[in-house]
């Protein structure tokens, strides 16, 4: 009974970590930058919503695109100024990295600054409550795990099937070849933020709803977010699915059978342990680079 | 200040770096198949081959960056398969990189001496208390990186911050460091790469120098010119020895005229 | 390149060392008249200023040990340690729990503070310290955030949300630091210490090693140098750092509990040498002091400082490579280039 119903939590929360790590994933693999921000777009993008929600009182769909673009503007924002400085100067990991915190934490003080320290719900998407297994599953879980998995599909399908994926693909794997076909490698490293941000803020959005975002919430959803797309391996996105499973569950477990107030150091020490001995991932194909 | 490498232990004609049987194996792709060969701890052997021939592979392996699949590597006579890179620096088998790899944040007199680490005593507290010993030691340090700098054309150019040099003078800051590290087998991963005929002419003498001191040296190179200065030349392909003689008997050999030349 | 037939020749016709100093040896004259101006300033301060300064100038002081310990480890090591709260907390809580709950000495708190933190920076450092880059800087956040959780959790020490109230006044033989003008004479002398020693040691052997290692690993390895040693050695450094600074901040306050130690923390000690500039260990004292003192001139403008804050890092990040310290020698160099002073340095001996 409380196995199932920690389970479906887990279920539920790994789709989410799956989207934050697919973020932190896309943009790993067209820029390979670490974006150590994720979480912090997630959190703007919920943010944003339940204030254009409730204080300007915008319908909840208009709402929510508010969110979602948002996100998507920021890290376009983000690429365009700083990181293309960056790139320009050729500055090494650690000063992207630095980057990439500090907007984070910028990110936060702003949600702090403008939204306060208590945490924010948005709507659900339904109010249902359903039975399975003994155990008891909110509608709005549901959407979750149905939107993430639907999103994951749709961005296999963008990589592989669309003219701007497969040149996104191209302009990271091979930038100068890429070039010589006419592909704008730079605008394309753009596009790969904006996908990274747009998805980190639908995170973000989803999540919204079942625990509520605050301030502070970024670091911790981009670490496990990070686990989930290493442990999956950095260039694939099913890999993130499979990570963020996996994360979800042995965090629910250890609700379970550990206490749970630990949740966040049992995923975390999983975290450390999975870079040290599958630095690939479980499902191991694709090396990863600038590790 | 005697710099000379230590002697060898074992008898005087036995081989210093001796490789049996070795192969290895990236993934599914193997690129060294049963490669054996030796060098004398004296004189300047010869390792030529095509690019992607399995040279820099077979470096890797002898200086400890990468594990064979299977084969041994003796040094001395002992194998040395399960010591890292720097148990074998302190044996005395000290390399170069195909792109040399400066500390770019030191001077050039911070570069060689860095080669003499492992000559030094004084430790981590040490240094941190400031100790007169480790100031002491640091001055020693340069005075000897400062003869070894002189040797090697960089007496002019001793405090200038190293990404200030010429592709030449990188070259000879690489040799000139790997030299203060007492080697008794030094290895050098293309070492004529982007030099000018002048710079490699050079390094021709340098080697020969080095030779003349009793360093064994072991080139990998596919210039020529720069091979001339090999006693004996061993010419891989494919991740096999095809060849080895000296330079002459290299040169008529059909199979390596075939690998390298097409014919 | 000049071709040199008096190469490799005996080392008695070798010629003399060019008299350029080592970077160990004294500073020059001018330096000396600063460090003199410095050295006065900083005895005179707390005569001339309200006890409200001297309070952020031991709170500048704290965060100078512990953000001296984090920039070694990214300026010579070239990693990032998004973790230094943790073991700030590591002190803070030894030094709180035995001498508020088990009243022993003060100094037998920060010895054992210090003592747990190098023990658990040995024994994590191993293990943590193989990755490199991204992976190891997100394992020191993932390593202050398991600690914040723990701390959290293991109430019995910590005191949880609520703490450990009256932790006593250092006091040492007898002498109590009970004012912030006595606390101001202990810690600066301790920041001022540490940088010495770090100075100290990138002057030796070792030193030279790190650097050497942080600027190409492979090289360094072929030099015989121990890279994972080297690095286990500067982690336990600025671990043993951290836990000092945090002993120091309870004795200082009197009252710990997990709010002081969260990521929060963690990324301010690692602002201190990116701001400050992480090339020399000085610069953790003028990022420390720009950390301690600017939010309070911004206070006026409410919880906002906290995104200033971050644009700070960012901007320096992407502007100042190498901090303050960085922004102000090249603004020097630009001085001293203008006024006819010939660039010492890059002329041959």
């Amino acid at each position: 009974m409380l196995f199932t119903q920690a389970l479906l939590a887990g279920v539920t929360n790994g789709f989410v970590y799956a989207l934050v790590g697919l973020g932190i994933a896309v943009i790993f693999k067209g820029s390979h930058v670490i974006n150590a921000m994720q979480g912090e777009l997630a959190v703007v993008g919920a943010a944003t919503a339940v204030f254009a929600a409730a204080i300007w009182g915008l319908p909840l769909w208009l709402a929510v695109v508010a969110g979602a673009l948002t996100g998507m503007a920021i890290a376009i924002l983000v690429e365009l100024g700083p990181i293309r400085a960056l790139f320009a100067r050729r500055a090494r990991e650690e000063s992207f990295l630095l980057l990439t915190v500090g907007l984070g934490f910028t990110f936060s003080a702003g949600v702090l600054y403008l939204f306060g320290r208590e945490e924010h719900l948005l709507p659900a998407l339904g109010d249902e409550v359903y039975e399975i297994f003994g155990a008891i599953i909110r509608e709005h879980a549901l959407w979750v795990i149905a939107i993430s998995a639907v999103l994951i599909l749709a961005l296999r399908l963008f990589y592989r099937h669309t003219h701007l994926g497969l040149s996104m693909m191209a302009a990271s794997i091979d930038p100068d070849g890429a070039a010589t076909t006419g592909i704008n490698v730079r605008a394309m490293r753009t596009a790969t933020f904006a996908l990274g941000g747009l998805l980190a803020a639908l995170a973000g959005l989803l999540v919204a709803p079942l625990i509520g975002v605050g301030y502070q919430m970024g670091p911790l959803l981009t670490l496990k977010g990070f686990a989930a797309a290493i442990l999956g391996g950095l260039s694939n996105p099913l890999g993130a699915l499979v990570g963020g499973l996996v994360i979800g569950i042995l965090e629910a477990m250890s609700i379970v059978f550990v206490s749970s107030g630990m949740k966040d150091a049992v995923a975390l020490t999983l975290l450390i342990v999975i870079m040290i001995f599958v630095p690939d991932g479980i499902l191991g194909r694709a090396g990863r680079k600038g590790g | 200040m005697n710099l000379a490498p230590r002697s060898a232990a074992s008898a005087p004609d036995a081989p210093l770096l001796e490789l049996k049987a070795i192969a290895h194996r990236f993934g599914g792709f193997q690129v060294l198949h049963d490669v054996s060969f030796a060098a004398p701890a004296v004189g300047i052997t010869g390792l030529m081959g095509p690019n992607g021939s399995g040279k820099t592979t077979l470096f890797n392996i002898i200086s400890g960056f990468l594990t064979p699949t299977s084969g041994a590597v003796l040094f001395d006579g002992r194998d040395i398969r399960a010591e890292n890179v720097r148990r074998r620096s302190l044996d005395g088998l000290v390399r170069t990189f195909q792109t040399p790899k400066i500390f770019e944040r030191l001077t050039v007199a911070e570069n060689v001496m860095v080669g003499a680490f492992k000559a030094g005593r004084s430790g981590f507290f040490a240094g941190l208390a400031g100790l007169p010993s480790a100031r002491r030691e640091m001055t020693d340090m340069r005075a000897r990186a400062y003869e070894t700098a002189q040797r090697f054309d960089l007496g002019a150019v001793f405090d200038r911050p190293s990404p200030l040099l010429t592709a030449g003078q990188r070259r000879l800051l690489e040799l000139a460091r790997a030299y203060q590290g007492r080697p008794r087998l030094l290895m050098l991963d293309e070492p004529s790469s982007g030099l000018t005929t002048t710079e490699i002419e050079v390094l021709i003498t340098k080697l020969k120098l080095l030779a003349e001191e009793g360093i064994a040296v072991l080139l990998v190179s596919h210039d020529m010119e720069l091979m001339g200065v090999a006693q004996a030349i061993h010419v891989l392909n494919f991740g096999r020895i095809i060849a080895s003689g000296t330079m002459a008997e290299v040169q008529e050999d059909a199979a390596v005229r075939e690998a390298y030349l097409g014919v | 390149m000049l071709p040199n037939k008096t190469s490799l020749a005996p080392p008695g016709i070798a010629g003399e060392l060019p008299a350029q100093r080592l970077r160990t040896t004294r500073p020059s004259a001018a330096a000396l008249s600063v460090l003199a101006l410095a050295a006065g300033l900083y005895l005179i301060l707390p005569l001339v200023l309200e006890r409200h300064a001297v309070d952020l100038l031991v709170f500048c002081g704290l965060y100078a040990i512990a953000g001296a310990g984090v920039g070694f480890l990214l300026g010579q090591g070239g990693i990032v340690n998004l973790g230094q709260a943790a073991f700030y907390g590591i002190g803070g809580y030894a030094s709180a729990y035995c001498s508020a709950r088990l009243g022993w000495p003060t100094p037998a708190g920060i010895a054992i503070g210090i003592a747990l933190s190098l023990a658990i920076a040995a024994l994590i450092g191993r293990p943590i310290l193989r990755l490199s880059g991204y992976f190891l800087a997100l394992a020191t956040l993932a390593l202050g955030i398991i600690c914040t959780n723990i701390y959290f959790e293991a109430d019995f020490i910590t005191g949880g949300t609520l703490g450990v109230p009256g932790v006593p006044k250092l006091a040492i033989g007898g002498f109590v630091f009970d004012t912030p003008e006595k606390f101001y004479y202990l810690v600066w002398p301790i920041a001022f210490a540490t940088i010495l020693a770090m100075h100290n040691l990138m002057g030796s052997r070792v030193g030279l090693a790190l650097q050497a290692m942080r600027d190409a690993p492979d090289a360094a390895m072929v030099m015989a140098i121990d890279n994972a040693r080297l690095k286990l050695w500067i982690f336990m450094l600025s671990s043993g750092l951290g836990a000092l600074s945090g002993s120091l901040f309870a004795h200082y306050v009197g009252f710990v509990n997990v709010d002081s130690f969260g990521v929060d923390k963690s990324i301010m000690f690692l602002l201190v040498p990116v701001i400050g500039g992480a090339s020399v260990p000085a610069g953790a004292i003028i990022g420390a002091l720009f950390i301690g003192l600017v939010p309070e001139l911004l206070s006026a403008l409410g919880d906002i400082h906290r995104v200033l804050f971050g644009l700070a890092l960012v901007a320096s990040v992407v502007f100042f490579p190498d901090g303050l310290w960085g922004l102000g020698r090249s603004l020097t160099g630009l001085v001293r280039r203008r006024s006819g002073a010939a660039a010492r340095g890059e002329t041959t001996p």
